[in-house]
């Protein structure tokens, strides 16, 4: 034991030499890409938390934690508050925990709406108020349909609003190499009809055009359910895809199973993927994008959402050594506009304080997104925020699509019930991939969500 | 001697046991291996080879792009830019074996050879990386040319990735947090499920199989059931004297509960088994149950004893879920396992900090379990009771 103590006492050693006080990364009224006035209005109107605790529990570990900070010292700085960030790696066991055993933090940071949901139905959320859902209206892009995402019901039985959108994903896109594209004289195609046109010229001229990776360890099917809600938006109305969710249409109506039987033509067909069909279900969604940087290249695309450039390798350069395009529609569907794909994490208050309040009226100053966006992967449908601030190019364009959409949708099955969206839905992806019948699959999810009324 | 005399001497049965159980070993340390290997390469090497090839020089496809067409000089007729492809920095150096100019065929042309790309256009890359490309007229790129080579590097490792792990914020901190929540959480339950396990052998009190079934009983209780119910009455009780439900005292009792009956059944197993005999003469001799316990069941249980803390402490140490209810999830509150967890991101699957984690957790479980490995192997008993 003296030896482990002694270990000990070197780690202690380490330790003081890496803490140290929070810094405020960009310093206020420096750089005029931020919006610094809504930092100094933010200031004097709550600077009066002092010493006041603030505790907040979300997803982000890792990098993301450190990005997340950087953002909650502004709010301390500002208010005095004490606001302190926790994670986990199961936070969404871990909330639901702490929320029935009694010791739930200030505020629950969550990227589903219908886990939240369930939360809010229990009577362990406190409603934010019509007034942030108006403000969310006029200030954030699709502002409504931001709503609707934010909305459940209550321990009362009514709907309230209770989730605060802040940082935001994209799903609708398609990665690739740019100078790849220009080496084989190929073009971004703009419709749906191209995208197929150019995948068949890929193949003929001995390339791969597509990777696919569903593995994910537990988690394993989910990147399938991505492409297929993607097709769904491409090939059905957004009024069709709200009834999916809500399951008014069945899982194994012709709509669902014909946007399921979309997403087969690229990830059933054997010379589209790299690898081969088999590999589909067996190749890790983190380790699949780097096919595109191989050379020879093992693909030329990859369809994934705006986070995956943390999994490129480290020397690539986003907008010179890879860039994206938008998933395109079909031209022969005019009628369906540019429907964009997303997901994002909501605030919700799970014990209410002033301090809570306050954060969520931090959360609506600029500056709070700009801190994030100006460093990486942050992407916000917030209007007032300054594109400028955005860290580069690639994101800012992703902003603009967020902030543009004619119809923004949420990922369908992070607002499923769990038992199907982050269960029967992934796997039955993965029998999909692995050759069973579309309309099977889609009658074997069904059979799970009857299951669950 | 001849190798048929030397089989003889050793014979058959027992070569293929011999045989049998290296192969086993060989197979059993495999994957440790790999993640020993695996934790001293960067991410990017993790991604593009298998551990397997990390002992011998791997050949791997690189981009690189030659001088500024701006820099060509002019020789009679041809234009010439020449240099190294090591020169950019996007390639790190090593011995180039093949070259290409198209992405989809990287080492289209051996290295030191000349290759005609048509249009007046010739290059050649040598082994050392330096190359020349010649025209017969001007060049009219904007961009120096993209090529594609094939190199082999020497085998290359790195400490990095301890580097990374062991100089992050706050693993310090975690580590003394494991250290305190482990070695009470080891202490408790042994200290109590030893006294339960002599009384449950040895004493004599009506309800005693009563006992003894339903300690097995709970055995089977699955600890996630419990999480919520238990986290309510800590809740409660922290609020009625008005301290903190998060402590250390509660993940101690926590784990003590948790650890206790599988504790109490394994030792009572044990001390059940010890020679009646001993026993009857203690008492003969006067002696009272808690001196018998003290003086001479506990000396001879210590392998069962070290036995169980072993399993405990690794369990305890192991743990994540328990300590993130029970101690929280706050930077100052994290285990070992939390703050290694956090290392890893939102998305995980960073292997190299992964491996590189599983070395540095392993060292503390290794030193208890050497620590306490001599208890196992002493026989105790030996000759302790005539003819027994």
């Amino acid at each position: 034991m003296k030896k482990s103590f002694w270990i000990g006492t070197a780690f202690v050693a380490l330790l003081a030499g890496a803490a140290g006080a929070q810094e405020l990364k960009f310093a206020p009224g420096e750089d005029a890409k931020f919006n610094w006035k809504s930092y100094e209005d933010f200031k004097s109107a709550h600077g009066d938390l002092k010493g006041q605790s603030l505790t907040l529990f979300g997803p982000w570990r890792g990098e993301d934690e450190v990005l997340f900070n950087s953002v909650l010292a502004y709010f301390n700085a500002a208010t005095g508050a004490n606001g302190k960030y926790s994670s986990s790696e199961n936070y969404e066991q871990q909330i639901v925990i702490d929320t029935q055993a009694g010791s739930p933090p200030n505020i629950a940071i969550i990227p589903q709406p219908g886990l939240l949901a369930d939360l809010a139905t229990k009577g362990f959320l406190t409603p934010l108020g019509q007034e942030n859902a108006d403000w969310i209206k006029t200030n954030y892009g699709s502002g409504e349909d931001w709503i609707r995402y934010g909305t459940y019901k209550g321990k009362d039985g009514k709907e309230a609003y209770f989730g605060f959108p802040f940082k935001a994903d994209l799903k609708s896109l398609v990665w690739f190499v740019p100078e790849n594209f220009e080496e084989a004289g190929y073009e971004v195609p703009k419709t749906m009809e191209d995208l197929i046109k150019l995948s068949d010229q890929i193949v003929q001229d001995g390339g791969v055009p597509w990777c696919i990776g569903l593995g994910s360890g537990g988690a394993t099917g989910w990147p399938a359910t991505d492409w297929v809600e993607d097709m769904m938006l491409r090939t059905s109305s957004a009024e069709t895809y709200d009834k999916w969710v809500s399951n008014e249409i069945k899982f194994d109506d012709p709509a669902v199973v014909g946007a399921i039987e979309e997403f087969g033509k690229f990830a059933r067909n054997d010379k589209y993927v790299a690898g081969g069909v088999a590999a589909v279900a067996s190749t890790d969604f983190r380790d699949s994008p780097k096919g595109l940087f191989d050379i020879p290249p093992k693909c030329y695309m990859h369809h994934q959402a705006s986070f995956v450039p943390s999994f490129f390798p480290a020397d690539k350069e986003l907008g010179v050594d890879a860039d994206f395009f938008y998933l395109p529609t079909y031209a022969s569907k005019p009628e369906l506009g540019t429907p964009v794909l997303g997901a994002g994490t909501m605030f919700a208050i799970t014990k209410d304080s002033p301090a809570a309040k306050a954060f969520i009226e931090f959360l609506k100053t600029p500056i709070a997104h700009e801190v994030w966006m100006a460093q990486a992967s942050f992407l916000t449908p917030f209007k007032g925020a300054k594109t400028e601030a955005y860290a580069n190019d690639t994101l800012r364009k992703q902003g603009e699509l967020l902030t543009t959409a004619t119809t923004f949708r949420f990922d369908a099955s992070d607002m499923m019930p769990g038992k199907i969206g982050a269960g029967a839905f992934w796997t039955g992806m993965i029998d999909y991939v692995g050759g069973k019948d579309a309309k099977a699959v889609g009658g074997d999810i069904q059979k799970a969500w009857d299951g669950l009324k | 001697m001849s190798a048929a005399a030397s089989l003889r001497r050793i014979g058959v049965p027992r070569l293929i046991l011999h045989a049998s159980v290296l192969v086993i070993c060989i197979i059993w340390l495999i994957p440790t291996l790999g993640i020993l290997v695996t934790s001293f390469r960067d991410a990017g090497q993790i991604t593009s080879s298998g551990w397997w090839t990390a002992l011998t020089g791997a050949a791997e496809t690189s981009a690189a792009r030659l001088g500024d067409p701006a820099s060509a000089r002019q020789d009679g007729p041809n234009y010439i830019i020449s240099g190294s492809v090591f020169d950019g920095g996007d390639v790190k150096s090593g011995s180039v074996v093949a070259f290409g100019t198209r992405v989809a065929a990287p080492t289209e042309f051996e290295a030191g050879k000349e290759a005609d790309l048509g249009d007046g256009e010739k290059l050649t890359v040598n082994t050392d990386g330096s190359y020349s490309y010649v025209k017969s007229g001007p060049f009219d790129d904007k961009r120096g040319k993209r090529i594609y080579l094939s190199i082999t590097q020497p085998p290359n490792f790195t400490l990095n990735n301890y580097r990374t792990v062991l100089t992050s914020a706050g693993i310090g901190q975690s580590f003394i947090n494991s250290l305190t929540v482990a070695i009470p959480a080891t202490i408790i339950p042994i200290l109590i499920a030893a006294f339960a396990a002599y009384a449950l052998s040895w004493m004599q009190f009506p309800g005693r199989s009563l006992i003894i079934a339903l300690v097995v009983g709970l055995i089977v209780v699955p600890l996630q059931m419990t999480l919520i119910p238990l986290l309510t009455l800590y809740n409660d009780i922290g609020n009625l004297f008005g301290v903190s439900s998060r402590s250390y005292v509660g993940i101690w009792l926590a784990h003590a509960a948790f650890g206790m009956p599988l504790a109490i059944y394994l030792l009572r197993n044990y001390i059940a088994g010890l020679p009646k005999e001993i026993i009857e003469s203690a008492r003969v001799d006067g002696a009272s149950d808690f001196e018998i316990f003290v003086k001479i069941v506990l000396p001879l249980s210590f392998p069962a004893l070290a036995s169980f803390s072993i399993f405990q402490f690794l369990w305890t140490w192991n743990d994540l879920l328990v300590a993130m209810v029970f101690l929280g999830t706050g930077k100052d509150q994290l285990v070992l396992t939390g703050s290694l967890n956090a290392l890893l991101g939102s998305m995980g699957g960073k292997w190299e900090i992964l491996t590189a984690s599983a070395f540095i957790t392993i060292i503390v479980p290794i030193i208890v379990f050497f620590a306490l490995q001599r208890y196992l192997v002493r026989g105790l008993l030996a000759g302790s009771v005539k003819g027994g």
